[in-house]
């Protein structure tokens, strides 16, 4: 775990660095190489370093450092640019309230645009890493697969392919299966032997994929041991994707609405 | 407990299975020790020994600590745990292996009573023991009266002039001949302890087996014949059934319970030193040191220091130690 919060420190601060560099970049691009006494640098990094970590709190707020967050998305990206517009309107507001002076509104698009970019590039750069880093043996991050049944299958594949920082290191079947591993993946056998992976595979993530019968023994281990559980929409009979999770007066719910025109997904 | 019947044997109870099925109420404890209305199944079959016949119990390494306790508590001088060398379900012994390797270890030279400690008898142990003839080997075999049900067992041809005579056995088939089905309580003579040694070789896992066996070889099989009640605990099902059929539409509590402001159904079993308070129960068995408050429970099973607040759950068997509490939205 120290593994985990040394690199998501270390990205924290390289992003700070990135956001007064993305500035600096702007200025540069803007203003020319011969730094100009009008709009002095200084003053421009100044506001910049003092915006970087208000930046940073948007940008945490997206819950773009989740583990479960995959940078190379649409979805991602959106987040992105929306904190870099909200990092562009902070710097002009701070800038204005501490010099009482506007400047070039295209050094302010150039200074959003490079945020955006650095950022998306930065982060899909250190997402390789991190990940690369965190399953390294002893992986950080193990998840114990519950269920032997198509889907779990293909979810340890993927797991496997993208070197998600999740790392499936044991499977158990409450049904016996007679195969012994899935992927590399070890079948640990049944649930009887549940107590002895948790603590012998030093799991933290539970993943159920399988045996809806046992959800709450598999919760009831997972939150005494401090294990994180996951469970699959497939164990309800949810198969086709469609699903997600909304709060009903304050209750979560999964959902499953009929499918309607993509412009009812800004009022559903 | 009853008294001597001078006897030249010894009682043989196999108790080393795993139980994944009933997992979780198995992960600590052998099938054997489940509570069965109000004491642990095994119990049921050894308070029905006589007195004068040793018993041994062949469990594993892994169940030892719960068997080592429960002879403690039976309090039985000729009682004796012996301990499989296997550690998990991958490297069991078997069960007629087991049979096997104790009666070579031991130089068993004795009729032997062998007993699976996952099965409910019914029916008198000394009436089935009085019953055999010598030489012959002995099974218990159970009338279900319901062709359509032993499709499910083994079941048990007897010969139609000679109802005690076993002629063959069919297992689990479709369309049994009888509703006679064998069950795990079998009566094996000193003269056929080779034959069992011999065919555990090749056979380890098949206990019914060997009495096809005996068949085969033309050693004289023989059947004694109960309707009393008879359950095979293998099952989440089967052990609801079990309680329910023993217990009645009652509610059986044990000591130091507390129960309070309840609602019942069906058959309800709670454990020494539980709470239920304000709940509404059916089909319900609870084991010890657990706390149950404003529930709504049908055939559910509750392990050991379980607490409960506010849940509605059917069909359920939680594990030891589980805390849920419903909380209010925030």
């Amino acid at each position: 775990m120290q593994r985990y919060r040394t690199l998501l420190n270390l990205w924290l601060l390289s992003d700070l660095a990135l956001f007064v560099g993305a500035y600096m970049a702007a200025y540069l691009c803007r203003v020319g190489w011969i730094l100009s006494t009008d709009f002095p640098l200084d003053k421009h990094i100044t506001v910049a370093a003092i915006i970087a970590p208000l930046w940073l709190i948007v940008l945490i707020t997206t819950r773009t450092f989740s583990l479960t967050r995959n940078q190379a998305t649409l979805h991602n990206a959106a987040y992105i640019i929306y904190a870099a517009v909200m990092g562009t309107a902070l710097f002009t507001l701070t800038y204005y309230f501490l010099y009482g002076a506007f400047f070039s509104r295209l050094l302010l698009v150039y200074a959003m645009v490079f945020t955006i970019l650095f950022t998306i590039v930065w982060h899909v750069l250190f997402e390789k890493i991190l990940r690369s880093a965190l399953r390294k043996d002893p992986a950080v991050f193990r998840a114990l697969i519950i269920g032997v049944t198509r889907e779990s299958k293909r979810l340890i594949q993927t797991l496997n392919d993208t070197k998600n920082p999740i790392t499936p290191v044991a499977i158990l079947d409450g049904r016996g299966t007679k195969e012994k591993e899935i992927a590399g993946v070890p079948v640990k056998g049944k649930l009887n032997k549940l107590e002895d992976v948790l603590q012998e595979d030093k799991i933290t993530h539970l993943i159920q994929c399988s045996d809806l019968e046992q959800s709450l023994n598999l919760l009831g281990a997972c939150r005494k041991q401090g294990i994180t559980y996951m469970l699959l929409p497939s164990v309800l009979g949810i198969v086709e994707r469609d699903e997600r999770v909304e709060s009903l007066e304050g209750q979560p719910v999964t959902m499953v609405a009929p499918k309607e025109g993509w412009w009812t997904w800004f009022f559903r | 407990m009853v008294l001597s019947l001078n006897l030249q044997m010894h009682t043989f109870i196999l108790a080393g299975g795993f139980a994944t099925r009933l997992w979780p109420l198995t992960e600590k404890r052998a099938k054997p020790l489940l509570p069965v209305a109000g004491k642990p199944l095994v119990s049921h079959l050894v308070e029905q020994i006589p007195e004068d016949i040793p018993i041994t119990v062949s469990t594993n390494a892994a169940l030892k600590e719960g068997f080592e306790q429960w002879k403690d508590v039976m309090n039985r001088p000729n009682l004796t745990i012996i301990i499989e060398d296997t550690k998990s379900d991958d490297h069991k012994l078997g069960a007629l292996g087991a049979t096997a390797q104790w009666l070579e270890q031991e130089a068993i030279d004795e009729d032997v009573l062998l007993l699976t400690g996952d099965n409910y008898c019914g029916f008198s142990i000394p009436e089935f023991i009085r019953s055999a003839s010598t030489g012959a080997p002995l099974l218990a075999v159970h009338d279900l009266g319901d062709l359509g049900k032993a499709s499910a067992f083994g079941t048990v041809i007897t010969d139609t002039n000679n109802p005690k005579s076993v002629i063959g056995f069919e297992e689990k088939p479709k369309e049994p001949k009888t509703s006679l089905v064998s069950t795990g309580c079998s009566l094996l003579p000193k003269e056929t302890l080779s034959v069992v040694k011999e065919y555990a070789k090749e056979h380890p896992d098949n206990v019914g087996g060997i009495f096809e066996e005996f068949l085969r070889r033309s050693i004289p099989v023989e059947c004694y014949t109960f309707s009393e009640p008879w359950f095979d605990i293998g099952s989440f099902d089967a052990y609801l059934e079990a309680s329910r059929a023993l217990i009645g539409e009652n509610i059986a509590l044990d000591t130091g319970t507390t129960f309070e402001n309840n609602t019942c159904e069906g058959s309800v079993i709670i454990g020494k030193g539980s709470t239920v308070r304000n709940s509404e129960l059916r089909n319900v068995i609870i084991f010890e040191n657990t706390t149950i408050d404003d529930c709504i429970l049908e055939n559910c099973i509750i392990d050991n220091s379980c607490i409960l607040e506010g849940i509605e759950l059917n069909g359920k068997m939680l594990r030891e130690g589980t805390h849920l509490a419903q909380h209010r939205n925030k």
